[in-house]
């Protein structure tokens, strides 16, 4: 209709451009695509403000502020400022609630995909994933007041007493055990929970992305059914569970109010996993408002910034990982 | 691609010679009870949770009460405080980061679900997954640096920026999948008859998946409303906030609809696990009573929201898978 | 009185107030009933400006120390029924916290327990301090005594101002040293054979200045200095330990058998842990107490405080003197305030704070010991020197 009311033919840029935007598509494509690039336009900012907020603390305190140290100094008074302490905290809690979490969820994932009867399975993977809705505070509350005075401190006490003295264990097992429980033992036992759900669920999807026909011709060789899952589903899947793996330790390292309530909140020397001690992200909960100097402010944006690069990097490798399983599933998959 | 299938090439050879020389017995034993230890893992999870909920009952279930609701905190060793400040900051964090990130985040879920395969579909794919990777302490941080510094105080607002960037790529994943299943035939009809592109996505596709998204939002609101990382630094915290009363001043000082609305953003707010985070610190009994009470409301708030979402996804994909 | 019948009489007090001002405006039928039996009590009338404005029309936020936390909780409370005009927010983030929010202006008044150093005048250019109330800072301890005979508790430990400069020298390790045992006959059979761990402060605090610049006045032994965080000598020699804050100290006290540290008065109180007495410059035996506090800020007097309206008053030689005593300060910018009803609401609430006798009595129930009258008629003269867009703020 429209073709006889413009002068101009039709194929010139100024018509296409007029029809365009009168059929609305143009604006509407831009419009979405605008979105479309804002959240990476947040990421960019978010890396650029904390690259820029925390130049003058890395000018001053250069690859010095990171390197592992056995006498770590965090001193607000004098400015001077090390993260070693609280990148140990943060990786001692989140490897050791890791090296935990890992046989449970992959049990779940392995009872949920491969066992339970098909009712059940929807409820139970409701379940799994309440732990994950459940509030962080609302863990640090119940790991204060119930959790540590009635699992953990008995746990540490028992790993006190069975490994303070072996020698080379007894690094990570020295006392003594707060009475309170406050401890990195404790923040790597709530970050486990925290976890779990995060590892099942990718565990599970891999597992159910497994083609039947693998299950079927070990069944057929005779395997029994744990034999399936242990020497032929869970190879098959081994680079997605290591994607799962390594999105749960994205989880646990930026897990801040539970793990700020339970570890302690202590700067010392010792490495024990027994004792109180600080993560990257509690320090900065803890600091920040209160953070007078320059290079104090500066110092804890920077630690911000090491948990950004680190959440970053394993972001990536994780989705590469879950990826390159996918792609080796044929798309036929499983009826 | 080889190399894995010789991997297991020489599994399954493995497994033949087993099947010709072990002892079944033993091979039985084992297969018993490793899958016996996978549901005692299951159930080995699932105590945390019923611990942790129905302890949150027990203990918050003696403390709450009418007051709780209705008052904004009262100093020590008087009766009758509550944290109606902190419900009030709570909605209001939620609400207004919710009309920060839903917009946005449906457009660019139309461009996801449109255009998986176009580079930046594929960039934006990856940092939905990055920004909700990103530890939320950080968000909190940057919500500081770009809304606190510039404006000169901590406000309600500084916290539903961060609230809403934590939002973002939650609702974008759930609009994505829900706009997925809205089937083809449906856009395509709509296209056939002549109706635009974004005639077609807003008033066809978008109407078919919105109960679908609806509960995504709903999910990322309830899973907001939990954090309080990100509130440390932005909304700081206000035990005297009170909505009414800053409504009616308002209106007795004839002031605007929008000047009101300034007031009611533009000042620190408290939110409820910002308030049991700060309670539970502190050494007196009245204040753990209460933060065991905050507690319990959260988490019902949580629980409903995720069963009745959940319940109504499951209907849903059940109707459209036929 | 118990604690809930006080609460309830000043509730009382507080409302007669709401109804003076407001004419009963605001009265709620319970407010009218509790009324009936309300005391007369002569209070002073806060400065009403000419039209009172509507109810919660003005928000005030601060921010800063944990340690007045209780008592400003209080008073801003009881002070939405004096001028329910005025809503004022006051968040416990620390003494640092609350000098850095003043400095950058996102808060409108601060509270610390250490003093602003010269850059931080510098970087805050008008800032002025105002002492609110003073408090004392306890030394706590957890001793496993031996062989107490059942159904009897040991008596309270008492430390002398050498010993305790020892002990936090590191000098004094053990329990069953002659310079406790000596101060402590009665405990000579109980003291375990132990390593003293001493526990203090890890991060900057008010606190830690008020101790230290105590430990500075005791003994020339101690060199490490006064500030909010100073080089621990007892760290070097190995029996120190750092906690964050007062409850991180409290909590490493609490936890650690044979531990030994300091905290503000209300911590100790708050979570019952035994505190020392102490034997004072004069040589008596003093228990931290608001009377003993007054007494400490009695000797110093009004003189104590120089023209920024500090003062260090610790180590007085009055017969009852608590020797680690220090004052709690209000910070306010003195000049580039801008909005001038809140600034005149503001200083209204200081006023308040320092002149009524409900908000000393609540001060004092709590532990706080209210400014001696000549330094509150100064800081009541500074405050009048407070000024906005030019224009003096009090009338």
């Amino acid at each position: 209709m429209t073709k006889y009311i413009h002068p101009l033919p039709q194929t010139h840029w100024l018509s296409r451009l007029r029809r365009a935007i009168s059929h609305g598509d143009l604006p509407w494509k831009w419009i979405i695509i605008a979105a479309s690039v804002l959240v990476m336009v947040l990421i960019l900012a978010v890396g650029e403000m904390l690259w820029r907020e925390s130049a003058d603390a890395r000018s001053t305190f250069g690859f010095g502020f990171l390197t592992p140290t056995l006498t770590p100094d965090w001193d607000p008074v004098n400015d001077e400022f090390q993260a070693w302490p609280f990148i140990y905290g943060t990786l001692l809690t989140s490897l050791t609630a890791i090296v935990l979490a890992l046989p449970i969820s992959v049990g779940i994932a392995i009872f949920m995909a491969e066992l339970c009867p098909p009712w059940l399975r929807m409820p139970l993977n409701w379940l799994v994933e309440l732990l994950a809705a459940i509030p962080s505070v609302v863990y640090g509350l119940w790991g204060i007041f119930v959790f540590l005075p009635t699992v953990v401190t008995p746990v540490a006490e028992g790993l006190f007493e069975t490994f303070g003295t072996v020698p080379g264990l007894s690094v990570l097992f020295t006392g003594p055990v707060p009475v309170s429980g406050a401890s990195r033992l404790a923040a790597a036992f709530i970050l486990t929970i925290m976890i779990i759900p995060t590892i099942t669920a990718v565990t599970r999807d891999v597992l159910l992305a497994i083609p039947t026909s693998q299950r079927e011709a070990a069944l057929a060789l005779g395997a029994t059914q744990w034999e399936t899952i242990w020497q032929v589903l869970l190879p098959y899947g081994l680079s997605g569970i290591l994607g799962a793996i390594i999105l749960g330790l994205g989880r646990a390292l930026g897990e801040t109010m539970a793990v700020t309530m339970v570890i302690g909140n202590s700067i010392e020397g010792s490495a024990s996993l027994l004792r109180p001690g600080y993560t990257m992200a509690s320090i900065i909960a803890n600091e920040f408002a209160e953070a007078v100097t320059k290079l104090h402010t500066q110092s804890l944006i920077e630690i911000g910034l090491v948990l950004f690069v680190l959440t970053l990097i394993l972001n990536m490798v994780a989705r590469f990982l879950v990826w390159s399983v996918a792609r080796k599933t044929p798309q036929e998959a499983r009826a | 691609m080889t190399a894995h299938t010789t991997a297991h090439q020489t599994n399954f050879q493995k497994l033949i010679e087993k099947n010709h020389a072990s002892v079944s017995l033993r091979r039985k034993v084992t297969n018993a009870v490793m899958l016996s230890v996978t549901g005692l893992m299951t159930i080995l999870a699932l105590i945390p949770l019923f611990w942790i909920i129905g302890y949150v009952v027990y203990k918050g279930g003696q403390y709450i009460n009418l007051d709780f609701f209705i008052h904004t905190p009262r100093p020590l060793g008087m009766e009758g405080g509550g944290v109606l400040n902190a419900i009030q900051g709570t909605l209001i964090i939620s609400g207004l980061a919710s009309l920060i990130a839903i917009p946005p985040a449906i457009l660019a879920a139309f461009y996801a679900a449109n255009n998986p395969n176009t580079p930046l579909g594929v960039v934006l794919r990856f940092s939905t997954d990055v920004l909700s990777g990103i530890p939320s302490i950080v968000i909190g941080l940057f919500a500081y640096a770009i809304i606190v510094k510039p404006m000169g105080h901590y406000s309600g607002f500084a916290g539903a920026v961060a609230m809403a960037m934590l939002m973002l790529p939650t609702i974008i994943r759930t609009t994505e999948e829900m706009l997925k299943l809205v089937p083809h035939t449906l856009r395509e009809a709509s296209l056939g008859l002549g109706a635009p592109e974004w005639k077609t996505s807003i008033s066809v596709v978008l109407p078919a998946a919105l109960n679908g998204i609806m509960t995504g939002i709903l999910l990322s609101v309830a899973r907001a409303a939990g954090e309080t990382a990100p509130l440390l630094f932005t909304a700081l915290g206000n035990e005297r906030y009170d909505l009414g009363l800053i409504i009616q001043s308002g209106i007795a000082q004839k002031q605007g609809f929008f000047e009101i609305l300034k007031r009611v953003f533009d000042q620190p707010v408290d939110s409820l696990p910002l308030t049991l985070w700060k309670y539970a610190q502190q050494p007196y009994p009245e204040r753990i009573e209460q933060s065991w009470a905050a507690a319990l409301v959260l988490m019902i708030v949580i629980l409903l929201i995720n069963i009745f979402t959940r319940l109504w996804v499951e209907s849903r994909k059940r109707r459209l898978q036929g | 009185m118990s604690k809930i019948t006080r609460s309830f009489m000043f509730v009382l007090l507080a409302l007669a107030f709401v109804l003076a001002a407001c004419g009963g405006n605001s009265a709620t039928p319970e407010t009218i009933v509790q009324t009936q039996i309300v005391e007369k009590e002569v209070t002073a009338q806060p400065a009403m400006t000419e039209e009172p404005l509507p109810a919660g029309s003005v928000q005030i936020n601060g921010a800063g120390a944990t340690f007045p936390l209780p008592i400003y909780t209080e008073w801003t409370y009881a002070y939405s029924y004096v001028d329910p005009a005025v809503v004022i927010n006051y968040q416990g983030i620390g003494s640092g916290g609350g000098k850095k929010a003043i400095i950058d202006g996102t808060v409108d008044f601060a509270g610390s327990d250490s003093l602003l150093k010269a850059e931080e005048y510098d970087a805050g250019k008008d800032l002025q301090m105002y002492p609110m109330v003073a408090s004392a800072v306890v030394v706590i301890y957890n001793v496993a005594y031996e062989n107490v005979p059942d159904g009897t508790t040991p008596a309270k430990l008492v430390l002398d101002r050498q010993t305790l400069v020892d002990i936090f020298n590191g000098k004094v390790n053990n329990w069953t040293d002659p310079a406790i045992v000596e101060l402590n006959p009665d405990l000579k059979d109980f003291l375990p054979n132990a390593t003293i761990t001493v526990v203090h402060r890890s991060d900057g605090s008010g606190t830690t200045e008020i101790f230290t610049k105590s430990l500075t006045a005791f003994s020339s032994d101690w060199t490490a200095g006064g500030a909010s965080s100073v080089e621990w000598p007892v760290d070097q020699a190995g029996n120190g330990v750092g906690g964050k804050g007062n409850q991180g100290v409290s909590a490493a006290v609490i936890n650690t058998p044979n531990s030994l540290g300091y905290v503000e008065i209300s911590f100790a109180k708050s979570n019952g842990l035994a505190f020392a007495d102490l034997i004072n410059k004069s040589g008596n035996k003093v228990t931290a107490s608001a009377e003993s506090i007054a007494s400490d800020m009695a000797t110093f007097g009004p003189e104590a405080f120089d023209d920024k309206l500090t003062a260090t008053i610790v180590d007085g030689d009055g017969a009852g003197d608590y020797p680690i005593v220090g004052y709690t300060y209000l910070i306010l910018h003195t000049e580039s305030m801008t909005d001038c009803v809140k600034a005149g609401k503001l200083l209204e609430y200081v006023q308040w704070t320092l002149t009524d006798a409900s908000a000393a009595k609540r001060a004092g129930d709590l532990g706080y010991a209210v400014l001696p009258g000549a330094v509150r008629d100064a800081v009541l003269a500074k405050l009048g020197e407070v000024t906005c867009n030019g224009e003096p703020v009090m009338k």
